[in-house]
Order: structure tokens, then C-alpha cells, then sequence
């Protein structure tokens, strides 16, 4: 075979970049996909976090918030860690964003409460003095769309295998395990359990009957998926 | 004519007649832009000129003879031209040996730029200067920079007028502690402060009347008529409200120990939940503190 290449140089150098291409595929690829394995503590969402999200993108929220903290002092000092790619292993698609009219939400978990974002969801410029940011009224009546949600869910774990029912490492050294529905019946009874916990902390009597009802408005969820960014 | 040239002629005139419908199948065609006749015709200039450099490459391995007096050794009946090595390779050789020593001496990417070096960096040199700047801040600057940190850091929940929003977002801060907030840990107990006052308080140390009675006297900073039921309370918090350590937090007023105690732990109280703000660095919670402190002094 040396032979044949010696004399024909056109396919030897065919086989010199198969050769540099496959050196460069094995140096290159496994240190990507290392940084792109979840980071310890990542969590997948559930199915209520998850419709959250999809509230948080039918809203555009990501056309004026960004979800990733820069490495810079003056960005870590205000949203805490810098941003890890690891941290986005289960975000389908990421929400990075380039725009930031408003603050960065990467770690909005950390710094901001239920009853925070239930005030300020229905007139921001009153909790923040200043605020160009406008209300969001009709989340508190528009109820969330878990089906929708639930089959995101499922597709995550059965195409990408995101592990939803099964330990995750946390932070602490412990693990978590993220319960999934075996079923649409079983999904919404998980999602209304996380919702009832949610609406314990929250003021608006009109949501907590909804939730009290079996139905979920979408600033629950919402809720829900901002108190998980963390 | 070589069969070489001839393929040649056909794939340009392909590639020409493509790009020629591709322009004729779009709206408005080139529009009559100078520029994008231009592009165009040196985007066909290139292909024209790759393609018969190409050809003329490949036909010279094609016919091209070695040629040269070869040299005397013969290994393996493969014979060597002697011919000089031509100049650019010989410089492209030593070039290349250079930079290899230079490589493994002076340039490999060891101590290269990268991002997170570079924020590491940036860090140390703030937090320095920072510590340098303010060693020995105190009295109103220290207020001052505790206004500042307020303004950015707890403002979005305290407000500007340091209310909470008439308590509905976040606590009073101008009053050291609000009838609400009183009744709320009568009630409820507390154990928000478990790292400074290990035994948390009970639920239910006052019942009925008498916490409408202790809410109002706390509140009103211990001034006026101590309730009856006041004496439970003396047990741990002392008489003046001073507290003890380890024991009960001063409920008479705002100190220092208490705010940053808060700051690292968070709380949990009457109004909701305050997150934990221990990403300020130890000078920064003493301002915060120094400020809240300062807005009850002033009335």
C-alpha cells in the first residue's frame, strides 16, 4: 500500500489530511465534549420548570435578558460565577441571548424570591424604581401549557438522554434525583405537587385558587423555571 | 488538443453558464450595481484562472522527464539528481528550526493568554486596591459606600426609600423591626439566625391579647409601658431588649453582627424570603450594615 502511495501523490495527500484531520479530531473533540458535559449541580428541569421556559421564550424575555454572566469583575460581582458551558447541558436551545436592555438572569435563583417576581411581574416599574421593563399581567390568568412541555421533557430523555429519574450529582456531595411523569396524567400531578409548593409563597389570591383548582397559571411556572436558574 | 484542456474549457463554461442563469433566475439580476459586476466578473476571473493553473500542474506530472546528472550512490537502485536544493526550502528548513527552539523555549502556550486568566487577574488587582483603598474606612464614608452597595445590590426589593414598599416586597429598614414582623415570630418562632443564636426562638412564647400588646412595644422601640407579658420575653432578649450572646439578638435595635449575619444567611419572616447576599465582600456587608444602621439614627 506504501508503495502505491509513493507513486501516486495525489492520494498521498489525500491520506496526509485524513491522517492530520483524524490527529486533530482526537486532540480536539474529547476536551470539547468534557466542557460540555453538565457541571456538578446542573439539574434537568421539570416538567413545570420546563413549560416555565417556554412561557420565558413566548414572551421574548431572552430578547432583553441575557443568560450568560462574562467572565469580568463587574459582571461576577453583580450575577455571581462567570458562566460554565457545562451549565447549559440540558438548556435545548440555550437562551445566551446578546441583548441586555434588562439584568442577566443566568443565576436569577440566587438573589431573587417567588414573591419578588410576583410583584414585579404584574408592574416592574413600581418594585424598581426607573424600570423600562413592561408588565406582564396576563400571566397570572393565561393558564401554562404543560403538554407541550411534558413532550419536550420526554424528548430529552428518550432522544438525548437527559437523566430524569435517576441520581444527579449536586454541589454538596449529595445527589438529586428530577422525578418525570411515566405518563401525561402522572407529569401533571408532579407538575400541580411543584406549582402548590411555588403558590405557598406567593400573595395573588386569584392564582392560589387557580392552583388550588388543578389549573396553573403561567407566572407559576414561570416562577418556577426563574427560581431554578442558579 | 490535449483531452486535459478540453475538460477544462467545459467546466469553466458550466460554472460561467450557471452563474449566468443563477443572475438571469433572480429578481432583479446584477440591478446594475458596478460593484456586483464586478464581484462578479472577478469571481469568474478566479475560477478561470484556478482551473488552467490547475490543468497546467497536472499536465506538467503528467509529461514532465526528470532530468540532471545523478549522483554516483544508488540505494536500492533508486537513484539521487544532484541538484542544489532550491533557496526557498533551504530557508523554509533553517526557517523551520528556529522556530521549532523558539517553540519549545520561549513560545509554547503555556503562560499564553486566555480568558479566565485574564479574569482571574483583573480579580486579585480589584479586591487589592479595593482592600488597600478602604482599610481604614469609617464613619460617614462607610455609610456612604453602604448607600452605594444598598443602591445596587437591595434596592430592587427594599426600594429607594429603604420601606420594602410599605412591607409588602421586603422589610422596613428606617424601624428596626415592624408589628408585623413581631407578631410573625411570636407566632411562628424563629431559627432564621441559627449560626449566632444556636436555640432559635419557639413558637407560642405569647398567646391572645398579649401579642397585640408585645408587637406594639417592640415595635415602638421599647418606649412606654412594658406589657405584662414583656417579662417572657426579658428572659432571653434581657430587659432593655439587648439580647445575649448566644442566646437572643438585640431586638431594641440594629447592629452590626446582626445585619451581616442576615446578609450571609438570608431569612425567612413575616413578608417572604430574603436570598442570601454573601457575595459581597466582608467591608461591603459592614457598610451595608453602617447604612442600614444609619437610616433608623436619623429621626
Amino acid at each position: 500500500m506504501f508503495h502505491w502511495l509513493e507513486k501516486h501523490p495525489f492520494f498521498f495527500a489525500v491520506g496526509v489530511f485524513v491522517v492530520i484531520a483524524y490527529a486533530g479530531l482526537i486532540e480536539i473533540v474529547p476536551n470539547f465534549a468534557q466542557a460540555s458535559r453538565p457541571v456538578i449541580g446542573t439539574k434537568p428541569y421539570t416538567t413545570l420548570q420546563l413549560a416555565g421556559r417556554d412561557v420565558y421564550i413566548k414572551n421574548s424575555c431572552n430578547s432583553c435578558h441575557s443568560q450568560l454572566i462574562r467572565p469580568f469583575k463587574a459582571e461576577t460581582d453583580r450575577y455571581g460565577h462567570y458562566s460554565l458551558s457545562g451549565e447549559y447541558a440540558y438548556d435545548r436551545p440555550f437562551l445566551w441571548g446578546s441583548e441586555r436592555t434588562g439584568p442577566d438572569l443566568h443565576r436569577v435563583g440566587n438573589y431573587r424570591t417567588t414573591q419578588w417576581h410576583e410583584n414585579h411581574m404584574m408592574d416592574p416599574a413600581k418594585i424598581v424604581e426607573g424600570s423600562i421593563m413592561p408588565a406582564y399581567p396576563w400571566l397570572f390568568k393565561n393558564k401554562v401549557d404543560l403538554d407541550t412541555a411534558y413532550a419536550e421533557q420526554l424528548t430529552d430523555w428518550e432522544f438525548f438522554g437527559v437523566p430524569y429519574n435517576k441520581p444527579v450529582p449536586t454541589k454538596d456531595g449529595g445527589t438529586i434525583t428530577v422525578k418525570m411523569g411515566k405518563s401525561v396524567a402522572e407529569s401533571h400531578a408532579l407538575a400541580l405537587a411543584e406549582a402548590k409548593k411555588v403558590v405557598a409563597n406567593m400573595h395573588n389570591q386569584d392564582v392560589k385558587d387557580a392552583v388550588a383548582r388543578g389549573e396553573i397559571p403561567e407566572i407559576v411556572a414561570l416562577i418556577a423555571y426563574l427560581n431554578s436558574l442558579k | 488538443m490535449n483531452k486535459l484542456y478540453l475538460w477544462g474549457i467545459i467546466i469553466a463554461a458550466a460554472m460561467l453558464g450557471a452563474t449566468y442563469a443563477t443572475l438571469g433566475y433572480l429578481k432583479n439580476g446584477l440591478n446594475g450595481d458596478i460593484i456586483n459586476i464586478l464581484a462578479i466578473a472577478g469571481a469568474a476571473a478566479l475560477v478561470i484562472i484556478t482551473i488552467f493553473v490547475v490543468i497546467k500542474y497536472v499536465r506538467q506530472m503528467q509529461v514532465d522527464q526528470a532530468s540532471g546528472e545523478l549522483a554516483d550512490e544508488s540505494w536500492d537502485n533508486i537513484g539521487e539528481y544532484k541538484n542544489p536544493l532550491p533557496f526557498g526550502w533551504a530557508i523554509m528548513f533553517l526557517g523551520t528550526m528556529v522556530w521549532g527552539i523558539w517553540y519549545w523555549t520561549i513560545g509554547y502556550p503555556v503562560n499564553a493568554f486566555s480568558q479566565i486568566g485574564q479574569y482571574n487577574k483583573e480579580v486579585k488587582t480589584l479586591n487589592s486596591a479595593f482592600e488597600k483603598k478602604y482599610a481604614n474606612i469609617k464613619g460617614d464614608e462607610l455609610v456612604n459606600m453602604g448607600e452605594s452597595v444598598y443602591l445596587v445590590e437591595c434596592v430592587a426589593c427594599h426600594g429607594l426609600n429603604a420601606d420594602g414598599n410599605n412591607e409588602k416586597d421586603a422589610a422596613d429598614l428606617n424601624q428596626r423591626i415592624s408589628e408585623k414582623s413581631v407578631k410573625y415570630v411570636i407566632n411562628h418562632g424563629s431559627n432564621n439566625l441559627k449560626s449566632a443564636y444556636p436555640g432559635g426562638m419557639p413558637a407560642g412564647m405569647a398567646s391572645g391579647a398579649d401579642v397585640d400588646k408585645l408587637a406594639k412595644y417592640v415595635a415602638g422601640g421599647l418606649k412606654g409601658e412594658k406589657p405584662a407579658a414583656w417579662a417572657t420575653c426579658a428572659g432571653c432578649h434581657g430587659d432593655n431588649g439587648k439580647g445575649q450572646p448566644f442566646v437572643a439578638p438585640d431586638i431594641a435595635g440594629w447592629n452590626q453582627k446582626f445585619i451581616v449575619n442576615i446578609l450571609d444567611n438570608g431569612k425567612k419572616g413575616a413578608i417572604g424570603k430574603m436570598p442570601v447576599m454573601d457575595r459581597l465582600n466582608p467591608k461591603q456587608k459592614e457598610a451595608v450594615a453602617a447604612y442600614v444602621m444609619s437610616l433608623s439614627e436619623g429621626e
